[in-house]
């Protein structure tokens, strides 16, 4: 009986020992990777600041409005959320690396499926990003034109311009993601729809006085008369 | 000489092989006129046939040739027709030509751009040793054998490398020139050439050498409006600038007047890229050098004109309040703030002060430089501004004489001088980063 104890006792020790030699190694392979990830994921960091830098990207960035966006986000800049997007990006990778080779295996399946991911993710973070920057730059552009050309109420021409950019873009990002995608396309048929069909009601039916002094407005000669109330400036 | 052209052409040119062609036919010339030819045959015919009159009227002995730049325009339609029209008939009061003035055309698939064409002039004038140039856009004034003659003179017999025209025109037109170009430009560079952006102007060859030889000729600016750029060349080289009175400025023809964004992005967004570009010599330059002028001073006339100061002042009000948030973030906020006090103003009593309106301006300028907003959607939020000082003008200036508008205009130009620290100080400073 005692001997029978002292061999479980002692067979269960050997396992002990056993898994520990062989989970250690692992272990310490996993921390070596996660620390190498560390320092490249820094290098990558350094180095490409450089190069934005040199590139002058936070200007074209300012220029584009893209900045103001990022700011919203408390991104202090262009060259920033490259640079700590690559650090994450990198040093993530890496980490899942580590992990993977202390071989547990319902741990594999699910950093597999994360592996398969991250560029999706990616390109959708790109996709969301142009997306917000060109609605800024077209609202921006519109908004510009409208008062120029005289028009009231430019800045509401202006924000809804930029929201029917939000509404493709974010449909496009969840679209990436793979996220209710039937619902997400559908959602956006219905809405995208709606608005047209809708704007084009309130325009020709509710407004057909309004539509018909806009068509003058753009298609005769009004435009020339109202510039001639204007000095010539040269 | 064919030898030499055929020499120099071995090199890179810009010039099509017919062209080419057509110069070394030409051989060396004293004076060159270039024309853009826009689809309008008959107003290049007679452009032509005054630059010939000219020639055969006031230089007799040199040799002349006209370089029509032309291109198929939209409808595909060739306007290098005038080309081959009957040359001037000779005038017997004059004693006529010794030499024959050689026409040589310049066909561009598409219309070229003002600095194509320029472009082209000064490639030409190159190879043919021009000593006298002018660029004449026909349509743009009523071209007459004088006015080519006073643009072409005093570069031929007084040495001048840049000679600006001058008009007589009415007392509320040209008020961009004269509220802004003008003074903005002479406190920066110094000069006291009224009209910088003109579709007439002439110049030496060695000043056509010296532009030709820089690397500027893609950039946008130089190719919309490329002779503002061209005069403060002359003055960065310190070359000799001067101004000659032409006679009336011709309105725009009923039905085609400027769209005033298209103008601001050409003459506004200009000066400002030329402030980035030749920023050494703004940054050095003290004092006025007033331009010698031919013939009499500007002129202005008070005839009743149809503007609409109610409409103007709506737009400005309208303008700011909407780009409140593009104007915010280009403007000093106590700049800001000040315009946004005119806004609330009651009608009649809106006046844009002298300095408010120039400290607004370097504050576009300086925002220019740090590319604080895209370039060309700054220098369109700048239109607002611009009309709010034209109502404030017209108001001021309803009875005013030209005597009175001068003298304004001076003071203008004297704050513009007086506030150009605060330019190179908010220029210098590092971007602040504004949330």
């Amino acid at each position: 009986m005692r001997e029978a104890i002292l061999q479980g006792l002692e067979q269960a020790y050997g396992n002990l020992v056993h898994m520990i030699a062989d989970f250690l190694p692992r272990f310490l392979v996993m921390l070596i990777i996660i620390v190498v990830g560390l320092l490249v994921a820094f290098l990558l960091k350094y180095i490409l600041r450089v190069v934005l830098n040199l590139t002058r990207l936070d200007r074209v960035s300012e220029q584009a409005g893209a900045t103001g966006i990022l700011r919203m986000a408390n991104v202090s800049s262009m060259t920033a959320l490259i640079t700590h997007s690559i650090f994450w990006l990198t040093w993530i990778g890496f980490i899942l690396l580590g992990f993977s080779i202390l071989g547990v295996a319902s741990l594999q399946g699910q950093i597999a499926r994360v592996l398969q991911f991250l560029p999706e993710v990616f390109v959708a973070i790109l996709i969301l990003f142009v997306g917000l920057v060109t609605a800024n730059f077209i609202s921006r552009t519109a908004l510009l034109a409208a008062v120029n050309a005289g028009y009231r109420s430019a800045r509401i021409l202006s924000w809804s311009i930029r929201s029917l950019i939000w509404v493709l873009t974010i449909s496009m990002t969840l679209e990436e993601l793979g996220v209710a995608r039937q619902t997400v396309i559908s959602a956006f048929s219905i809405i995208f729809g709606a608005l047209m069909f809708g704007l084009a009601l309130a325009f020709g039916l509710g407004g057909q006085d309004l539509a018909r002094k806009a068509l003058e407005r753009h298609l005769g000669d009004a435009p020339q008369k109202e510039k001639e109330k204007e000095p010539q400036p040269l | 000489m064919e030898t030499e052209i055929a020499g120099a052409l071995a090199e890179d040119t810009i010039l099509a092989d017919d062209l080419i062609r057509q110069l070394m036919s030409v051989g060396e010339v004293d004076l060159l006129v270039g024309i853009t030819s826009p689809s309008n045959a008959p107003a290049t015919s007679h452009a032509c046939r005054a630059i010939e009159q000219c020639f055969q009227q006031r230089f007799t002995r040199q040799r002349a040739a006209i370089v029509i730049v032309c291109g198929q325009d939209a409808a595909g339609g060739d306007a290098s027709a005038p080309a081959s029209a009957e040359p001037a008939e000779r005038d017997g009061h004059s004693g006529g030509a010794l030499r024959t003035v050689q026409r040589v055309t310049a066909d561009f698939p598409v219309p070229p751009s003002p600095g194509q064409a320029l472009r082209t002039l000064l490639t030409a004038a190159d190879l043919l040793r021009a000593k006298a140039c002018a660029m004449l856009a026909p349509g743009s004034s009523e071209l007459t054998p004088e006015r080519v003659a006073s643009l072409l003179q005093p570069v031929f017999h007084d040495k001048f490398d840049f000679v600006a025209p001058l008009y007589t025109r009415h007392k509320f037109q040209g008020l961009l020139a004269r509220t802004l170009l003008y003074p903005m430009s002479r406190a920066l560079f110094c000069s006291g050439i009224r009209e910088l952006y003109s579709d007439e102007w002439a110049f030496s060859g060695r000043l056509a050498a010296a532009c030709l030889a820089q690397d500027v000729w893609h950039e946008e600016s130089i190719q919309a409006r490329p002779e503002a750029w061209m005069a403060i060349t002359a003055i960065a080289r310190e070359l000799r600038l001067c101004q000659t009175f032409l006679g009336p400025k011709l309105p725009p023809p009923a039905g085609s007047a400027t769209d005033i964004v298209e103008v601001f992005r050409e003459t506004v967004g200009n000066l400002f890229w030329c402030m980035e570009s030749r920023r050494s010599t703004w940054a050095n330059c003290q004092g006025t050098d007033l331009a010698q002028t031919f013939g009499q001073a500007q002129e202005l006339t008070s005839e009743p004109s149809d503007l609409d100061p109610q409409r103007i002042r709506e737009m400005f009000r309208n303008g700011v309040a909407e780009l409140g948030s593009i104007l915010s973030s280009i403007l000093d906020p106590e700049t800001y703030a000040q315009i946004t006090s005119i806004v609330e103003c009651t009608e009649g009593s809106c006046r844009f002060r002298p300095e408010l309106w120039v400290r607004a301006l370097y504050d576009f300028a300086s925002s220019y430089h740090h590319s604080v907003i895209n370039r060309d959607h700054l220098v369109q939020a700048l239109v607002p501004l611009y009309r709010g000082m034209t109502y404030s003008y017209l108001m001021e200036h309803s009875q005013s004489t030209a005597e009175e508008m001068e003298a304004a205009n001076e003071s203008l130009c004297a704050e513009f001088a007086r506030q150009k620290p605060y330019l190179t100080e908010k220029w210098n400073a590092k971007l602040e980063v504004k949330s």
